[in-house]
Formats: C-alpha cells, structure tokens, sequence
C-alpha cells in the first residue's frame, strides 16, 4: 500500500522511507512514540500533505498526489486527532454530509435533500451505531467530548469508504468510554479496512489483527500483536515497559 | 530626460507615502491576521486633525501632535473595539475595520464638512527647490520624502534592535507562536495596532497638505494600499517598499504619460483594429492606470498568494 | 424507516410564505400614495439582494466586498434587453428580470472562478478589487455602459402583456413583488439542497468538506454563481423601478451597504436579511428626511451589531423563540425595563451629538440654527454640547449595570 514514502519540513525529516503494506479487510494498528510521524503519514496518505517522495496505493490504484477528495472518492475516508466537524450544523446533519458523497449526491440545487431516501436512512444508521440518536437535532458544537469524538467516527465511516484512517479515536476519553469507543470501532470495521493510530496499548492490543510500529520516521516492525510484543528491537525502541506490563 | 527624472522623483514621493501606509498594515496584518481596512481612515483623520491643529498653533506641532492623537485612537479601538471581537474569528474582525472605516468616513464630513479644507504647506517650506522639466519643484516634496525616509529608518531600527521589535519580527516569521514568548501579547498588538496607525497618521499629516485633504482622501487611497501590502506579500516590510515604490512609479508615469491607450499602443508597435472594442482604445492610459493595482491585487491574490516577496499566503 | 418528510412539516414550512404573499398582494391596497408604493418596491428589491448577499456571507462564509457589481451588471443587462424591447424586440417587462438574473450570472462566472480560489480574508479582498476593477472598467467603455450618465430606456414602450404595458407605478410593484417573492421563496429551497448544505459546511470547516469527497473552491464557485444570478435579478427588478442603471449602482458603497443590512439584519437565520433590509429601507427613508446623520448612525448601529450581537436582529428574537414559547417572557420584562433607559440615553447622547457636530458645520457656512427632532440647540454654546455628553456618559454608565443583569435574566429563563 505505501512505497518509500518520504516528507520534510525544511530540514527537519519528518518520515524517512516508510515502506508499509495493509492488507484488504483487516485491522492495522500503526503505533510509535510521540514524533515518530503518526499523523504525519496519515495526512500524506489522505492527501493534506504532498509527498517529497514515494507512492500510495489504494487497492492497486495509484493514488500518490491526488487532492483528498479525489482519494475520498476512491475509497478511503479519515478522521483527525484534533475532533475536526461542523460545529454550527446538527449530529444528523453531520452524517448526513458525511454520507452524501457515497450516495450520489453531486452539487445539486434542484432537488431538496430530503428527497434522497437511501442517504437520509444511512445517515440514521449511523447515528445509530454511534449511539447519538437523542442527540440527533443538536449541534455538533454543542455536544460533549466524547460525543464529538464518536460523531467523529461517524462522520467518517458514513459515506460507507472501504478503507478507513482513524487518527488516535480513543484520545482524551475515560476508561468506559473508551470501552464503548472500542466497541463501535470493532462493529464499523466489520467488512472494511481499517488503519488506527492509537496510543492505548490496551486498545490496540484489543482491536488490531496486525501491528507496525515507527519510529523516527521508518517502519521498525509489523506483524501480530504477539510477534510485535515479542519483537526485541520494539522493546527497545518503543514498547518496554508498558510491554511488560501487559505480560503481567 | 527632465521629464523623466520628474517622473521618478513624483514617484518617489508618491512611493514612500505608500509606504507609510502599507508599512503599518502589512505589521498590524503579520502579527494579529487583521486586515485594517479602516487604515487609509486613519490617514485621513492624520490630515484633517494637522489640518485643525495647524491653523490654531501651527504646522510643526501639528506634525508630532497629530499622529500621537491618530495612534491613541487606533489603540483604543484595538484594546475597546476589536479585542471585543476577537472571539468571532478573523471575518468578524474584517467586519469590524470595516464598520469602523464607514463611521470616520461619515465622521469627517460631519466634523469638517463635505468640501476640501484649506490645509496649506507651511511657509517656511512653500518655496521652489529648483527648476526641472519647465516646472518649480517644490521644497515641500524634498521635505514629504525626508520624513519617510526618517520614518522608515525609525521603523527598521525599532524592529532590529528593540525587544518590542524582536517580539514583532517573530510573529512575523511564526505567526502562530506569538502566544508562546511570554510577552503580554494582548499589550503587543494594541501598541503595534496603535503604532500602526500612528504611521498612517503621519502620513495624513505630511500629504493632506502636499495633495488635498478631503473626505474623499481614504476611499481613493485605501483600495491601493490593499492592493500594495497584497502585492508585497502579506506580512513582509520589504515587499511592502519594493510594491510600494513599483505602484508610485507606475501610477505617476501613466498620469505624466497621457495618451490613448491606441496610440501608445501603436507607439510600442503594437497595432490595434480600431473599430474593434473601439472605446477603450481612445481611452488615455492616464484613466486606465488606476484599474491596472486592481487587477494586479486579483490576479496576485489567486495565482501567487504570497505575493512578491511574502514568505506565507493570504 | 420512513424517509418521507411529514405532511405537518410541510404544510408549517409553507405557511410563512403564503402569508408573505397575501401581505405582498394586500400592501399596496393600504399604501395607495406613489411614494408608499415606490416604497415597497425599492424593499422588495432590497429583500432579493440582501438575500442574494446572505448566500455567500451567512451561509457559505464567503464575506463579498463587492457584491454590488453583480446587481449593476444584472441592472445594465436588463436596460438593454429594455431597450431592444423598446426597438421591437418581443420582450414584455416582466420578463426583464429574468434577462438581469443572466447578467448577473455572467459577471459572477467570471468573478468566482478567480475569487472563489481562496476563502477567507484572501477572498474579501479579491471580491474588495473586483469591485473597484468592475466601477473603473466600466467607466473605460461609455459606448456599452453610458459613462457617468449610464443607460436609460422606459420599460412602458415595449410589448403590452395581457393589456397592461407595466408604465404605472402599481403595474409595475406587481412585476417586481412577484419576482420578489419567487426569488426568495427559490433561495429558501436552495437551502435545503445538497448545495445549500455543503455550502454551511464549507462554511463551519472547508478541510473536512475535502476528507468527505468534495472540493470545496468547486463549492464555494457554485454557490457564488447562483450568488450572484438572484444578485443580478435584484438589479433588473431595480432596472425595471429606476428606468436607468448607472456605475455608482455597482461602486463599493452599494456593496457596503447591502453588507450593513444584511449583517444588521442577522446573517444566521434566513430570513435575516429580509428584517434588515425591510429596516434599514424604512430607516433610510424616514431618517434620511430628517437627519443628514442617516449613513453615520446606521454605520454606528452595525458596528454595534458586530461588537455585542453578531446574530443581528433576527439572531436577537429567536434568541427569545424559546422563551416565547415557554410563556416566561413575564420573567424578562423587569430587568429588560431598567435596562432600557440606558439604552434610550445613550443613544440620545449619539444622536445629540452628531446633530449637533451637524448643525455646527451648517452654522459655520451661514445657515441659521434649525430644530434638532423638534429642539432649537444652539451648537455654538457649550451647554448642549456637555448635555449630549452627560446623556451618553449616563447611559453607558447605565447599560454596564443593567445590561449583564438582563443576559442573566435571559439566560435563567431559557434554562429553567
């Protein structure tokens, strides 16, 4: 999926030949220390960032240099770290708009919204999912933390992307609602790909079906979660203690 | 040759007092990402108060007296008007200048009337410097371009050795750390803010007389500093003096050079069908010169969005 | 799950607009005097425009500082289709507008398609130099636009319709009413388009419009187009009312102005705009009689607006729907009347002022002292002057203490 990625910001090199293959239908945790360049690969696989060098693909498309919306319509959605909505429209409104693009809804000002059955129930769907359905007419400016990060997740996966981006889903929640975060990752990942940065370990240990771990900007390890957990150049680099702890 | 050189030296002047107005909004622009489209009411309220001030206890005063009360304002409007704003983003802000530059627009007429005021260059230096291209040049020129000189070094020399400077020259550069210096930040912008405007007073105070001080004076200078401090590249001194400068020259050329647009056209060589879009080539470049900072503000503005030697985009 | 609207929705949708059409029919049946009707048509006009201004400020985030040209565009594109009508051209008034709506279309296809590059502060100002650019480069071609003068034709000398040949007054407030109402009720749906909502969204937060498979500078593009079509009808409704269009029609100080109403009026609700521009239209013609003060104190009350209401008027009432609904607007009445003689001192205190900074210019160039509101004020004595100051001083003083106890009354109330 991506080949020797590379970006720098002036002289700082940020990711320095990411070489990293997710496979169709499965959960892939990226983890790594703080500045190893999550989120940065994140923005230069979604299109946020141009790349100085290296190739994306999408399921054997190229997709290297397109705009993000371009790369939206081939099938790979995102979420952000810092909660990135629309604050001055309602929960439903928010999926909804989420939803629109997957559902044929072009610029239209000849037709009323309303009319397009199937987007309005996907847009309830979601809401479901998300667990938000007595939140459905406020506005996302208006909504708790976690609600936002939820709607977050919703907005993301509504438009029904085969490949999912989740930049750190679980940040800055509680332990129950992490619990509850977890669930819905689990239940809107069901038939997709998915990609998460996550800092729980708990939380990737839990969900992910494979790991990688960077690293000063490179890929120092990708495999199970056992082989990675095992992996003396990830306890050194990365894991240590918190591995340990979780062997108990 | 004298009228070229009559050329450059207008330009010049024309230039620098550019300058003193697109210096202050390009600074209050870089550090607040304000666009104080009530600057040019600033300078017109530098020329009508030199103008009240001169004619009670004279020119010289004026010239101290009228910028510093021009300055307290714009603080006082950062610190009571646009801090209030602030919360509402960078459009509400814009809305802001926005009202504020249609109030001193109604203001001025108010206070001093709707026809020009009799604001005159001081005796001492109503005399001609020397002849050139069959004209008197005019002293009063010679000294309009000292005082922007003396600006502009007072200026530079504030920013490179002063903490206040430092301060200023790092929000320039990284707009987004201004909060992390450990300055009162809040103190900064109104003092920039008030300086700012302090700078296009002065520049009200040297040229209402030099030009004319009318209530009309903001509306035909304001649209071109935009379109200077555009040009320049938002946020950068240097691109403010060289665009500055660069429309001065360009504006008082056309003025110098007026013939229709056909003629000059067909003087470079280039011949035009004259029945074709025959209006505008009889129309004298003097009348098309004011278009041509517009058109060059949009086209900078969507095609290279630093402008000439800006470093950030609009 | 039902996907279809309820017919109750429906039907609570429509009722404001059949109602605003029987007011716009029943109007001119109370307000017969030529001024009354010229009145209403000049609101209409400034209802569609305002409007047209809200599509891309409240709703698209997009502030356009030259909104003005596209409704002088539309104006000229009209008086020539009228004077075509007037060699011949089978062209009946009514159908003007439509010909001003192209206009309009026209200039904002050209416009947008470099504005709408950007958003934000970058747009503002390259919407600031195409109107500059539009006022001065239309004065370069007096052949098409009429130089100074501008164009005028007589919109009664073209094809009759139905009998009526539109030359009355009242004839025509029907032509333009009509259009006014369509406009409106046409803007109102587009709301509730897919366009309309990417529009809000662009607004709140453009990058994410981008993660969820749009462009959004090929939104913003839309949007501004359709912006400045109804803009454009809304200059060849003035068209058809004026008789002439000129390039002053088009100049910074139109789109000022239409930015004033609008923003006073409240750009967060869609009806918003038509309060601001029914208020300030009424405003202008009652005050501007009075008072030379007029464009000062409508600057003064949009600055105001800015600073402590930035939902305009509108955004104020529905603040109280709740409220209203709840049957406590009784709790509110106390703390909003001490509050109020604050407000009424200071801005009497305004009001004295510039009346009398007014009538100290007019008595400098001669003129004998006239009454200010029905008071003899001398403005060179120093007495009235330290009045109006002592008012305002009293006022704000007053609005400093009553002001935060009437917000709090407000707030206990919509949370109770």
């Amino acid at each position: 999926m991506l080949a020797g990625l590379h970006k720098a910001f002036g002289p700082t090199r940020i990711i320095q030949g990411v070489d990293l293959e997710v496979l169709p239908g499965e959960r892939h945790a990226v983890i790594g220390p703080n500045g190893a360049g999550k989120s940065t690969l994140f923005h230069l696989v979604s299109g946020r960032l141009s790349l100085d060098a290296g190739r994306v693909s999408l399921g054997g498309e190229d997709i290297t240099g397109l705009p993000p919306h371009a790369i939206f319509n081939r099938g790979l959605a995102r979420s952000f770290q810092v909660t990135s909505l629309f604050p001055k429209l309602s929960v439903f409104e928010n999926l909804r708009a989420g939803a629109m693009r997957g559902h044929g809804c072009g610029h239209a000002f000849w037709r009323a919204l309303d009319g397009y059955g199937p987007l309005r129930a996907r847009a309830e769907d979601v809401l479901h999912q998300v667990g938000l359905e007595r939140r459905r007419d406020v506005l996302a400016g208006n909504l708790a933390y976690a609600e936002q990060r939820a709607l977050e997740i919703g907005v993301t996966i509504a438009g029904g992307a085969s490949c999912i981006l989740l930049d750190e889903p679980t940040a800055g929640m509680s332990r129950a609602e992490t619990e509850r975060a977890v669930q819905l990752i689990r239940a809107v990942s069901v038939g997709r790909t998915l990609v998460m940065i996550e800092h729980d370990l708990g939380v990737v240990f839990e969900l992910a079906d494979r790991i990688s771990v960077l690293a000063e900007g490179r890929v120092i390890a990708t495999g199970v979660p056992d082989a990675v957990r095992a992996n003396p150049a990830v306890r050194t680099a990365y894991l240590g203690a918190a591995a340990e702890a979780l062997h108990g | 040759m004298e009228q070229f050189l009559l050329i450059l030296l207008n330009g010049a002047v024309y230039g620098l007092l550019l300058f003193m107005l697109s210096s202050g909004l390009t600074l209050i622009y870089g550090m607040m990402g304000v666009l104080n489209l009530a600057h040019a009411s600033f300078y017109m309220l530098g020329a009508f108060l030199a103008y009240t001030i001169s004619v009670r206890i004279g020119f010289w005063p004026a010239l101290v007296v009228a910028p510093l009360l021009v300055g307290v304002l714009g603080a006082l409007v950062e610190r009571w008007g646009l801090r209030a704003v602030h919360k509402h983003g960078h459009v509400a802000e814009l809305l802001f200048t926005f009202g504020l530059a249609f109030i001193i627009g109604e203001v001025v007429p108010l206070v001093w009337g709707r026809t020009p005021v009799p604001y005159k260059v001081p005796s001492s230096l109503d005399w001609p410097l020397f002849q050139i291209a069959g004209n008197a040049y005019p002293a009063y020129r010679l000294f309009m371009m000292a005082v922007a000189l003396a600006m502009f070094v007072a200026l530079f020399a504030t920013l490179a050795r002063t903490r206040l400077g430092l301060v200023v020259r790092a929000a320039l550069t990284h707009p987004d750390m201004v909060g992390m210096l450990g300055h009162d930040v809040p103190r900064v912008f109104t003092l920039v803010f008030g300086a700012g405007c302090a700078l296009a007073g002065l520049a009200g105070v040297i040229a209402g007389n030099a030009f004319t001080t009318e209530p009309g004076m903001a509306r035909a200078l304001g649209a071109i500093v935009f379109a200077v401090v555009v040009m320049g590249g938002l946020g950068s001194l240097w691109g403010a003096l060289v665009a500055s400068l660069l429309i001065g020259f360009v504006q008082t050329a056309s003025i110098a050079l007026d013939l229709p647009l056909g003629a000059a056209l067909a003087r470079v060589g280039v011949a035009v069908p004259l029945d074709w879009l025959s209006d505008l080539w009889k129309v004298s470049i003097a009348r098309v010169a004011p278009v041509v900072p517009y058109a060059l503000l949009i086209l900078v503005l969507a095609l290279r969005p630093r402008g000439l030697m800006g470093t950030r985009s609009a | 799950m039902t996907v279809r609207p309820t017919p109750g929705l429906v039907w609570r949708a429509a009722v404001p607009w059949m109602l605003a059409g029987l007011l716009a029919v029943a109007l001119p049946y109370v307000l017969t005097s030529g001024f009354a009707l010229s009145l209403l048509c000049r609101m209409a006009i400034a209802i569609v425009f305002a409007l047209s201004f809200n599509m891309l400020l409240g709703q698209g985030g997009m502030l356009d500082f030259g909104h003005a040209v596209f409704l002088g565009f539309g104006g000229f594109a009209a008086l020539h289709a009228m004077k075509f009508a007037d060699a011949g051209v089978w062209l009946p008034a009514p159908l003007l507008p439509v010909v001003g709506a192209l206009g309009g279309l026209a200039a904002a296809l050209l416009a947008g398609w470099v504005a709408t590059k950007r958003a934000g502060t970058a747009f503002a100002m390259i919407t600031l130099g195409v109107a500059e650019l539009a006022v001065a480069g239309v004065l370069l071609f007096p052949g098409v636009f009429g130089g100074e003068e501008g164009v005028s034709a007589d919109r009664s000398a073209g094809p009759a319709l139905l009998g009526y040949d539109f030359g009355s007054q009242s004839q025509a407030y029907a032509v333009i009413a009509a259009w006014a109402w369509a406009a409106a009720l046409l803007m109102w749906v587009y709301t509730r388009t897919p366009l309309g909502r990417l529009a809000n969204a662009v607004r709140d937060n453009p990058e994410r419009v981008s993660f969820l498979g749009y462009d959004p500078a090929r939104i913003r593009f839309r949007v501004f187009a359709l912006s400045g079509l109804f803009a454009g009808l809304a200059g060849g409704l003035a068209a058809l009312n004026d008789e002439i269009a000129t390039s002053s029609n088009m100049g910074p100080e139109a789109s000022g102005a239409v930015l004033l109403m609008t923003f006073i009026g409240g750009i967060g609700l869609f009806w918003g705009p038509v309060v601001g521009a029914v208020l300030i239209t009424l405003l202008s013609v009652a005050l501007g009689t009075v008072t030379d003060a007029w464009q000062l104190y409508s600057g003064l009350l949009f600055v105001a607006v800015v600073v402590w209401a930035p939902g305009g008027i509108a955004g104020v009432l529905s603040a109280h729907g709740p409220v209203l609904r709840a049957g406590r607007v009784g709790r509110l009445v106390p703390s909003y009347a001490v509050a109020a003689p604050g407000l009424a001192l200071a801005v009497l205190g305004v009001v004295g002022l510039a009346e009398l900074a007014f009538r100290l210019q007019a008595v400098r160039n001669g003129a004998q002292p006239r009454p200010v509101f029905g008071f003899v004020a001398d403005p060179l004595a120093w007495g009235p002057w330290a009045l109006a100051v002592a008012l305002f001083v009293a006022g704000a003083l007053w609005l400093r203490w009553a002001a935060p106890r009437a917000r709090a009354a407000w707030q206990a109330a919509v949370q109770s």
